[in-house]
C-alpha cells in the first residue's frame, strides 16, 4: 500500500464504498419487503405531458449512455481496449464526445424536468422533501460527473486519466481488495464526483429512484395480452379444507 | 395488393422481430395470432386488490340529508372499519322500454363515510364549560338537577356569562349522564316555570329518516312541547299548492318524466340537484321530447335545454303570464279546443260564478266572493234580505247565519237550507240556463246529508264556461290589480266582462276573469285590451313580459303555443319541473300561480308525463300516516302542538322588530282595508288570534296554570267547559296571547333541542338576529331596531331594549361539528346513517328503503332513539316531585282537511278582538283542548303504542285508518310491556321496532289499511277507488323487506296518485280519473282565490308580483353600482354542486374537488365593475349581516346577481370581516325572514293550517347585498 495513503482515504474508499452496498442492497430489500406499493415513479404525467415528453426521455435515454460510458471506462482495462488496438487518445476523444453530449443531454433533461416541476402548479404540489433531496444529489452527480469529464481534458494539459485510478480501484471493490492508493491518487474532482455518486446510491433505495430496478423491460418482449392461471389460494384468505375448488372445468384453456 | 402479405402480428416487423427474441429465450404458450400468451399462476399480486374488496360484510343504507335522491347505498366494513359505500343497483325494474331507477347515487354520497371517522366528529357529549362549572356548582349546594339549572338561568349574571359564549369555543367533554342530567332539567324546569309550550324543537324532513324524526318529536308531544314546522320554514312549500290543489305538495317520480312529451325546467337546475334522477330527463330528449330551460344564469340544466329562456332573476311569473296569454287567445277565444275545454270545465274552477261587488271607493265594480248556495237559498227565502249573512249589521255575531255550524255538519241539515250552503259553490248550467250547485264542492265534504256526494261527476249539468254570449248576459267594466312598477306598488287595470244577476247580484265566472286578467279581449266587452302581442304597454302580453324578463316576445308566444299544441295532440303530457329557483321568492306563491295556469290550461295536471313537478327537499314521507300519528303520540294525547317555523323564529328571534313594512306596502290599489296599516307582527297576532295559524306560547300564563283555572270553573260552574272558560277570558282580557307581548321573559322559548338538523348553519334566515336575540350572543346584526321608520305593531308590545338571549338551554345532537354545535350548550354524539336503523323515501322514487347499521356506533355516539330515550328517562326521574301529573290546555288552529276548514264561511277577516264580535273556539278563536300529561311516565309513553291507536285510529287526510289489528300484531311481535303505565302496550322500544311500526300503520306499505281507507273514502266520494288498492290485502311492507331491498309502496288513499300495475306515480290521478274532489272550496284546481287578504292583497287571480323593492322596504342601496368600489345586486342562495342535497360542505372530499371554502359567484361584469379578480375576498354587506367569501368571477353568471351557495359552513375558512371585526357570518347572515300576509290565512276552504302544509315561507330570495372587494390580507 503506498504511503500516502491517509486514515480519510482509508474511510472513505475503502470503508465507504461497503457501507454504501449494504446500503443500497439492505435498503431495496427494506423497500420491496415493506413498501411495494411506494415502489414507483410517483408519475406526473397525469399533471403535465408536453414538457415532460421531451424532458422525460432526453433525461433518461441520457442517463442510460452515461451509464454505459461508466461502464466501459470504470470496467474494462485500460489493457484491453490497448490490446484491441485503441489508442488513448482516441479513447478520450471517444469519452470527451460521446460521454460530453450524453452528459449535456442528461443535464439539459433533468434541468428541463426540474423547470418543469417548479413551474407546474400541481406538479409542484406533488413534490415531497424526499424527491427535492434525491434532485439535489442526482443533479450534483451529474455535473460533478460532467466537470471530471471536461476537466479531465482541458484542465492540466492532457488530463488525469482515470483509467489508471479510479478504475482499477473500482474493480478492485469487487474482489475485496480495495486499492485505495490508487483512488488516493485521483484528484480531487473525481473524489468529489465518486462521493456524490455514493450518496446517490445510499439515498437510492429511499427515493423514487427505485424505479429503475423495475423497468417493465420484459414488456417489448412478449404480446401485450397475459393470461395467468388462477393460484389456488386467491388472497390473503387461507383455503379451507372440504370444498372442492369451484369452476375448474373453466381453467382448462381450451385449444383451438 | 401488397398489404397485408405478411402473417397476422401484432403490430409490424419490428414489434414481431422483439417478439421473436423474446420467444427465443422463454417459451410460452400463446395464441396462433401471437397476441396474446399464457401464464401458470404469478397472480400473488392480486391478493392486494382482492382484500382491498373482500369485505366482512355489505349492509344497506343511505343518507339521512333532505337530498330527494334517496339512494340505497352498500356500505363496506372491513375489520370493524366502515371502509367506503358504492351503489345498490337492486331496485325494481321499471319495466320494458324504459330506462330504470338503478344506479342512484351520486359523489357527494359517494363521500359520506369520510365523516364516520373524520376530524369534524363529535365524538362524546360535550357541555358549554363555564355553564358546567355553574350547573356543578349549584348542584352541589342545592342538590337537585332541577333546582340548580332554574338558579343558572334565572340569575342574569350567570345567564349572561354562558350565553355569550355560544360559538366561542369552550365545549368540553363530559358524562352522558350529566349531560342528559342537565338536558332534562332544563325542560322540567321551563314545564314548571313557563309552561310546556316554552320547550322547542327542531328536526326536519322526516321522509329522510323517519324513526330518528318521530322518536323526538314524540318526545316533544309528550311533554307538550314545539315542534316547529320546516317545509314553509324552508321557503319549499310551494304555497301555491293548497291554494290551487288543496294539498302540501304531490308530484310525479321521476321515472315519470320518461312519459313526458314536452318537458319545461322552470328554476330547478336538474342535473345539479336531483343528481341521480337527471338521467330521466336527458334520456327523454332521445323518444323527441323537446327540453325547455327556464333560468337566469347559465346553469348546469340549461346545457340539455333544446332552448333556453334567460328570465331576470324574480321575474318568472311575468313571463308566464305572457305565455298565459297567448294560451287563452289561442286555445280558448280563437279556438275551443274541446280537450281543454272539457278539462277545465270539469277539474278547475274556471266555470264558477263570482259575484261582482261595488268597490267602497265608487270606481266600481271588482271581482268579490264565490256565489254559493248560501246565497241562492237566501235569495229565494226572502227577497228583502239585505245581504248574504257576513254583511248584517255590525255588532252582529258573523255566525248568525243559518248555515250549519261545522260542528253540526254531522247532524245534517241544522235549518233548513242545504247543509254547509256557504261551502258549496255555483256555476252556470248551460243545459237549464239557470244557476246549479254541482257535487264536490267543500260542502258537500263534512256532513252527513251530502254523503256519497263528495265527486267532481257533472251529472245532467253542463257547466257554462263563460257567460259570454249567452242569452241574457250583459256586460260590466271591472277594475283589476297590476304590479308591474318594479318599486312594487299596484296600478289599476280595467277591463270587461260578461255578466248576469244571479241572487240578486251580478256575477261572471272564474273563466272571465281570468280573460279579463291576461287582457284576451272578446267583441263588445268593455275596458282596455291588449291590441296585440306586440302590445308592450298592456299588461301581460308577450312584448310587456319582454320588458321584464328580457325573454323576446316571440320566444314567449312560441313555447307558449308548443306547449299548448303538445299537450293537445298528446292528452296532457306537457310538464314542469320547478323548484326552489322560483319557489324560494317572498311572492314565490304568485310565480307559482301564474306557471300553475298553463298547466292547469292545458289539462295537464293528473296526467301522467304531464302537469307540474315541484321538487326541493326530501319531503315525501311515503308511510305517512304511521309516521306523523307516532312522532306526535297520537296514541297517547292529542292534539300535538305544531307551530309555523317561520312565524315562530320570525317573532323570537325579534326580526319583527326590524321590519320596516307593513301589509300595506304589499296590498292592492283595489285593497277594502282588511289589511290597512297592519304590521308583519300584528299579522301573526291576529292570525293567531282567530285560529287561524297556530302560536306558541299560546299564552302568558302557563297551560298548565290555566288548564287549573279552567277546570275549577268547570267545576265552580261559572264556564260551560273549559274551551269557553278560556275564549271568555280572552275575550275580556283577563287572559293575553303570548305572542302580543312576545319579548316579555314570560313568553320566550327556553328550551330548543336541535336533531338532524343544522339550524345555524344551514335554514336560519337571519342569522345574525337568532344569534343576537335568540342566542344572546355577540353577532353582526348591521342595523339598529326599526332603524328610521315609524312603523310599529300595534298589538304587540313594543319593549324599547330587545331581550338578547331568550333561551335557557340549546341542544343540539350530531355526528360532526356544525355551525350549530358550536353555537349549543350540550351537544350529544350521534349516531351517523351507518350506525342506525331507520326508513328513507323520497318524491323521486317509489320505493322505501331502510338505513342499516354497518357499525355500532363508534366511541361515545348514540343514536337519537337512544338519546331520546335516555332524555325521556331522566326527564320521568326528576318530574317526580316537580311536575307529576298535570293537566295542559292546548290551542290549537283550525286544520285543513277536517271541518275546521268550514270555520268561517267567505273568508273574512274580522276580529273578536277590540270588536262586539264573540270569541268562539274553533270559528273564529283557536280550538282548546285539555290534555292530560304523566310527566313521571314519559319514557314509558314514548316507547309504547298508546291506546288512542285503538280506539280512535289515525286519521290523515279526512280518511280514519282503524289500525287495532295492527297494534294486536305488534304486541305480538315486540311483546307488550309489562308494568307501568304502558303495561300491556305494544313495545317499540328500538329503532328498528318503531321503523316496524310506522311500516305498519300505513296505508302505502299495508295494502289492508290501504284497501280500508279506500272504502272509507268511497262513502264520502261516492265513486269507486277501492279496486286500486284491491289485491293488496295481504301485501304488507315489513321492516325486513326494507332492508333486502328498496320495496314499491301500495297505492294507497294518503297520496293523490296511483302506482296500481307498475304505473308511474303521477300526482292528482285519482282525482282526474276517479272524480275524487281536489281538497278545495270547489273541489276543483283554483284559479281564483276569495278570501279577504288574498282580494285585499291583490292576488285573487294568476298575476305577476315583482321581487321586493328592498330599497323601498328596509333602506338598503338600489341595485347597481354606487361609483365607490362597490355594488349591490341579487344576493341569491341556492343549492351547490358541492354540499347539500346531497352533502354538506365541509367534507374533505368535496373541498377538494371544488374551491373550497366560502364563495361568491359573480358574473365577470359585476366583477369588474368593483375591480374583483376571480378568488379575490370579497365582502357583501346589508343590514342584516356580513358574509366573507371569495369571488368567483364566471360567464355563467348574469350580471346583477351574485350566488351564494346555500350552507357554507361557519367551520370552514370564515376569515374575520372588515365591516364588523368579528368573524364573517354564513350565506344566511345576510339575509332576514319576510312573513307574506296572505300565507297566513286560516280557517277557510283549502287556506287552512296544516302542518308543512299551508303557512308562511321562510322565502330569502328576494335579499339585496352590496359586495366590494376587501383587504386580500384575512385573519382568523
Amino acid at each position: 500500500m503506498a504511503p500516502d495513503v491517509g486514515v480519510l482515504d482509508v474511510v472513505l474508499w475503502g470503508v465507504l464504498p461497503y457501507l454504501m452496498a449494504v446500503i443500497l442492497v439492505g435498503g431495496l430489500i427494506w423497500r420491496y419487503r415493506y413498501d411495494q406499493f411506494g415502489w414507483t415513479t410517483r408519475s406526473s404525467q397525469l399533471y403535465e405531458s408536453r414538457l415532460l415528453r421531451i424532458a422525460s426521455p432526453l433525461f433518461h435515454f441520457g442517463i442510460l449512455a452515461v451509464l454505459a460510458g461508466h461502464l466501459f471506462g470504470l470496467v474494462i482495462p485500460m489493457s484491453w481496449t490497448e490490446a484491441v488496438g485503441m489508442s488513448q487518445e482516441f479513447y478520450h476523444f471517444n469519452a470527451l464526445f460521446v460521454g460530453g453530449v450524453a452528459g449535456i443531454g442528461t443535464l439539459g433533461g433533468i434541468i428541463l424536468l426540474i423547470i418543469r416541476r417548479r413551474t407546474t402548479g400541481p406538479v409542484f404540489m406533488a413534490t415531497t422533501k424526499n424527491d427535492k433531496m434525491m434532485y439535489v444529489v442526482l443533479v450534483a452527480a451529474i455535473i460533478f460527473g460532467l466537470w471530471t469529464t471536461l476537466a479531465s481534458v482541458f484542465l492540466g494539459g492532457h488530463g488525469h486519466n482515470y483509467r489508471e485510478t479510479v478504475s482499477p480501484w473500482f474493480r478492485s471493490l469487487y474482489i475485496l481488495q480495495p486499492d485505495i492508493g490508487s483512488m488516493a491518487a485521483a484528484p480531487f474532482s473525481f473524489h468529489l464526483h465518486t462521493l456524490v455518486g455514493m450518496a446517490l446510491f445510499v439515498i437510492w433505495p429511499f427515493t423514487r429512484l427505485v424505479h429503475a430496478f423495475t423497468a417493465p423491460l420484459h414488456y417489448i418482449f412478449r404480446p401485450y395480452i397475459v393470461y395467468r392461471s388462477r393460484d389456488r389460494q386467491q388472497g390473503s384468505t387461507p383455503v379451507r379444507r372440504g370444498w372442492s375448488e369451484v369452476g375448474l372445468a373453466d381453467r382448462e384453456r381450451d385449444r383451438r | 395488393m401488397t398489404q397485408d402479405t405478411r402473417a397476422a402480428g401484432p403490430d409490424g416487423p419490428a414489434s414481431d422481430a422483439l417478439l421473436k427474441l423474446g420467444r427465443f429465450f422463454t417459451r410460452w404458450d400463446e395464441t396462433d395470432d401471437g397476441r396474446a400468451v399464457f401464464r401458470e399462476g404469478g397472480r400473488k399480486g392480486d391478493s392486494f386488490y382482492r382484500d382491498r374488496w373482500s369485505h366482512d360484510k355489505v349492509v344497506r343504507s343511505t343518507h339521512g340529508v333532505n337530498c330527494t335522491g334517496s339512494c340505497s347505498w352498500k356500505i363496506y366494513v372491513k375489520d370493524g372499519i366502515i371502509t367506503w359505500e358504492s351503489q345498490q343497483t337492486d331496485y325494481p325494474s321499471v319495466g320494458p322500454d324504459s330506462p330504470e331507477y338503478e344506479p342512484r347515487g351520486c359523489p357527494r354520497g359517494a363521500a359520506f363515510s369520510w365523516y364516520t371517522y373524520s376530524p369534524t366528529r363529535v365524538r362524546y357529549p360535550y357541555v358549554r364549560g363555564v355553564l358546567l362549572d355553574l350547573y356543578r356548582e349549584a348542584k352541589q349546594r342545592l342538590g337537585d338537577p332541577v333546582l340548580a339549572f332554574a338558579e343558572v338561568a334565572a340569575d342574569p349574571g350567570k345567564r349572561k356569562t354562558y350565553q355569550q359564549a355560544r360559538g366561542k369555543g369552550g365545549l368540553v367533554r363530559t358524562s352522558w349522564a350529566e349531560a342528559i342530567e342537565i338536558a332534562a332539567a332544563a325542560h322540567v324546569n321551563t314545564i314548571k316555570t313557563y309552561g310546556p309550550d316554552r320547550c322547542a324543537g327542531f328536526s326536519p324532513i322526516p321522509a329522510m329518516s323517519m324513526v330518528s324524526h318521530a322518536v323526538g318529536n314524540r318526545f316533544m308531544q309528550l311533554i307538550g312541547g314545539v315542534m316547529t314546522s320546516f317545509y314553509d320554514w324552508y321557503a319549499d312549500l310551494p304555497v301555491a299548492s293548497p291554494q290551487v290543489f288543496g294539498d302540501q305538495t304531490d308530484v310525479p317520480e321521476s321515472g315519470d318524466w320518461w312519459d313526458s312529451t314536452y318537458l319545461m325546467m322552470w328554476g330547478s337546475n336538474v342535473p345539479v340537484t336531483r343528481t341521480p334522477d337527471a338521467h330521466w330527463m336527458t334520456e327523454v330528449r332521445y323518444k323527441g321530447t323537446k327540453v325547455v330551460s327556464v333560468s337566469p344564469d347559465y346553469a348546469d340544466n340549461t346545457k340539455f335545454a333544446d332552448e333556453w329562456l334567460p328570465a331576470q332573476a324574480g321575474t318568472d311569473a311575468a313571463l308566464a303570464m305572457g305565455m298565459g296569454h297567448v294560451l287563452l287567445k289561442e286555445f280558448f277565444v280563437d279556438r275551443s279546443v274541446p280537450f281543454f275545454h272539457d278539462y277545465v270545465r270539469q277539474y278547475t274552477d274556471l266555470p264558477f260564478l263570482v259575484a261582482l261587488t261595488e268597490h267602497p271607493d265608487g270606481g266600481g265594480l271588482v271581482p268579490g266572493k264565490f256565489l254559493t248556495a248560501a246565497d241562492l237559498d237566501a235569495a229565494e227565502s226572502s227577497t228583502d234580505a239585505s245581504g248574504p249573512a257576513w254583511q248584517g249589521a255590525a255588532g252582529n255575531s258573523p255566525f248568525a247565519g243559518k248555515h250549519a255550524a261545522p260542528e253540526a255538519g254531522a247532524g245534517g241539515d241544522a235549518a233548513g237550507g242545504r247543509a254547509d250552503a256557504d261551502f258549496k259553490t255555483v256555476l252556470w248550467d248551460a243545459a237549464t240556463g239557470a244557476p246549479a250547485v254541482p257535487n264536490g264542492s267543500l260542502g258537500f265534504r263534512y256532513n252527513a246529508a251530502d254523503e256519497g256526494k263528495w265527486n267532481l261527476d257533472l251529472g245532467d249539468i253542463d257547466p257554462a264556461l263563460s257567460l259570454y254570449g249567452l242569452p241574457g248576459s250583459t256586460t260590466a267594466e271591472i277594475r283589476l290589480p297590476l304590479f308591474d312598477d318594479p318599486a312594487g306598488a299596484g296600478t289599476t287595470i280595467h277591463r270587461g266582462v260578461p255578466v248576469r244577476q244571479v241572487a240578486g247580484r251580478p256575477v261572471t265566472t272564474v273563466f272571465d276573469l281570468m280573460l279579463a286578467q291576461y287582457g284576451v279581449g272578446r267583441d263588445g266587452l268593455p275596458g282596455h285590451w291588449a291590441a296585440g302581442y306586440d302590445d308592450a304597454a298592456t299588461a301581460y302580453t308577450p312584448a310587456w313580459q319582454e320588458e321584464i324578463t328580457s325573454v323576446p316576445a316571440e320566444a314567449c308566444a312560441r313555447i307558449a303555443r308548443e306547449f299548448a299544441a303538445n299537450a293537445e295532440e298528446s292528452g296532457g303530457r306537457s310538464m314542469i319541473i320547478m323548484g326552489a329557483g322560483i319557489c324560494q321568492w317572498f311572492h314565490g306563491d304568485a310565480t307559482y300561480r301564474a306557471i300553475l295556469s298553463l298547466l292547469l290550461l292545458t289539462g295537464s295536471m293528473g296526467r301522467n308525463g304531464g302537469g307540474w313537478a315541484h321538487y326541493v327537499g326530501q319531503e315525501k314521507c311515503r308511510p305517512i300516516t304511521g309516521w306523523i300519528s307516532l312522532a306526535n303520540a297520537l296514541d297517547w294525547s292529542r292534539p300535538p302542538r305544531t307551530m309555523i317555523g317561520t312565524g315562530y323564529w320570525y317573532m323570537h328571534t325579534d326580526q319583527w322588530r326590524q321590519d320596516g313594512y307593513s301589509a300595506d306596502a304589499l296590498k292592492s290599489p283595489l285593497s277594502e282595508g282588511s289589511l290597512d296599516g297592519l304590521h308583519t307582527a300584528d299579522a301573526l297576532a291576529k292570525s293567531a288570534a282567530l285560529g287561524w295559524m297556530p302560536f306558541y306560547p299560546q299564552f302568558s300564563a302557563n297551560p298548565m296554570d290555566v288548564a287549573d283555572a279552567a277546570e275549577a270553573a268547570v267545576d265552580a260552574g261559572t264556564a260551560e267547559d273549559p274551551a269557553s272558560y278560556v275564549a271568555t277570558e280572552l275575550k275580556e282580557g283577563r287572559l293575553q296571547q303570548a305572542i302580543e307581548d312576545v319579548d316579555a321573559p314570560a313568553n320566550w322559548p327556553r328550551t330548543l333541542v336541535l336533531w338532524r338538523s343544522n339550524l345555524f348553519g344551514s335554514s336560519a334566515k337571519g342569522n345574525e338576529y337568532f344569534l343576537r336575540n335568540l342566542l344572546g350572543t355577540h353577532n353582526n346584526v348591521m342595523g339598529t331596531d326599526n332603524d328610521g321608520v315609524e312603523q310599529r305593531p300595534v298589538d304587540v308590545t313594543w319593549h324599547e331594549d330587545a331581550p338578547e338571549g331568550k333561551l335557557d338551554l340549546l341542544v343540539s345532537a350530531d355526528f360532526r361539528m356544525t355551525s350549530t354545535t358550536l353555537l349549543s350548550d350540550v351537544v350529544f354524539p350521534a349516531a351517523t346513517w351507518y350506525e342506525k336503523h331507520d326508513l328513507s323515501s323520497t318524491d323521486m322514487h317509489p320505493f322505501v328503503h331502510a338505513f342499516t347499521p354497518a357499525i355500532d356506533p363508534p366511541w361515545q355516539a348514540k343514536t337519537d332513539f337512544e338519546m331520546f330515550e335516555l332524555l325521556a328517562r331522566e326527564l320521568s326521574r326528576q318530574a317526580t316531585g316537580h311536575l307529576g301529573v298535570r293537566k295542559d290546555l292546548v290551542s290549537h288552529p283550525m286544520q285543513h282537511d277536517t271541518p275546521g276548514q268550514l270555520a268561517q264561511p267567505g273568508g273574512h277577516a274580522e276580529d273578536w278582538r277590540g270588536t262586539g264580535i264573540p270569541g268562539v273556539p274553533g270559528r273564529n278563536m283557536p280550538h282548546f283542548t285539555v290534555v292530560e300529561r304523566d310527566y313521571t311516565a314519559i319514557a314509558d309513553k314514548l316507547l309504547s303504542v298508546g291506546p288512542l291507536a285503538d280506539s280512535k285510529g289515525f286519521t290523515v287526510k279526512n280518511v280514519t285508518y282503524r289500525v287495532r289489528g295492527e297494534v294486536e300484531r305488534l304486541g305480538r311481535m315486540h311483546g307488550v310491556m309489562s308494568h307501568g303505565p304502558a303495561a300491556g302496550r305494544p313495545a317499540i322500544d328500538t329503532d328498528a321496532r318503531l321503523a316496524e311500526a310506522i311500516l305498519s300503520f300505513s296505508g302505502t306499505t299495508n295494502g289492508a289499511l290501504a284497501v280500508q281507507g279506500f272504502h272509507e273514502l268511497e262513502k264520502r266520494v261516492g265513486k269507486k277507488l277501492a279496486d286500486l288498492a284491491e289485491g293488496s290485502e295481504e301485501k304488507r311492507i315489513t321492516f325486513a323487506m326494507t332492508q333486502a331491498g328498496p320495496q314499491p309502496v301500495i297505492t294507497s288513499p294518503e297520496w293523490s296518485g296511483s302506482e296500481t300495475g307498475g304505473r308511474r306515480y303521477a300526482p292528482f290521478t285519482v282525482n282526474i280519473e276517479r272524480l275524487k274532489p281536489f281538497h278545495t272550496l270547489t273541489g276543483r284546481m283554483h284559479f281564483y282565490l276569495d278570501h279577504d287578504w288574498m282580494r285585499d292583497v291583490g292576488e285573487q287571480l294568476p298575476n305577476y308580483r315583482p321581487p321586493l323593492d328592498m330599497h323601498r322596504l328596509f333602506g338598503e342601496p338600489k341595485l347597481g353600482t354606487t361609483g365607490e368600489l362597490e355594488i349591490t345586486v341579487r344576493y341569491l342562495t341556492p343549492h351547490s354542486k358541492w354540499s347539500i342535497h346531497s352533502e354538506y360542505q365541509d367534507n374533505l372530499l368535496m373541498l377538494s374537488l371544488s374551491r373550497g371554502g366560502p364563495t361568491v359567484w359573480m358574473s365577470p361584469g359585476d366583477a369588474a365593475a368593483i375591480k374583483v379578480a376571480d378568488n379575490d375576498w370579497v365582502e357583501a354587506v346589508n343590514t342584516n349581516g356580513v358574509l366573507v367569501a371569495r369571488a368567483i368571477v364566471s360567464h355563467r353568471m348574469p350580471d346583477g346577481v351574485a350566488y351564494v351557495y346555500h350552507a357554507q359552513e361557519r367551520t370552514i375558512d370564515v376569515p374575520k370581516s372588515e365591516a364588523t371585526g368579528r368573524r364573517g357570518g354564513i350565506h344566511n347572515s345576510v339575509t332576514r325572514l319576510l312573513v307574506k300576509p296572505t300565507h297566513l290565512i286560516g280557517g277557510y276552504g283549502q287556506l287552512s293550517y296544516a302542518f308543512n302544509y299551508f303557512g308562511p315561507t321562510g322565502n330569502q330570495r328576494d335579499m339585496v347585498s352590496t359586495i366590494r372587494r376587501r383587504s386580500q390580507e384575512v385573519t382568523y
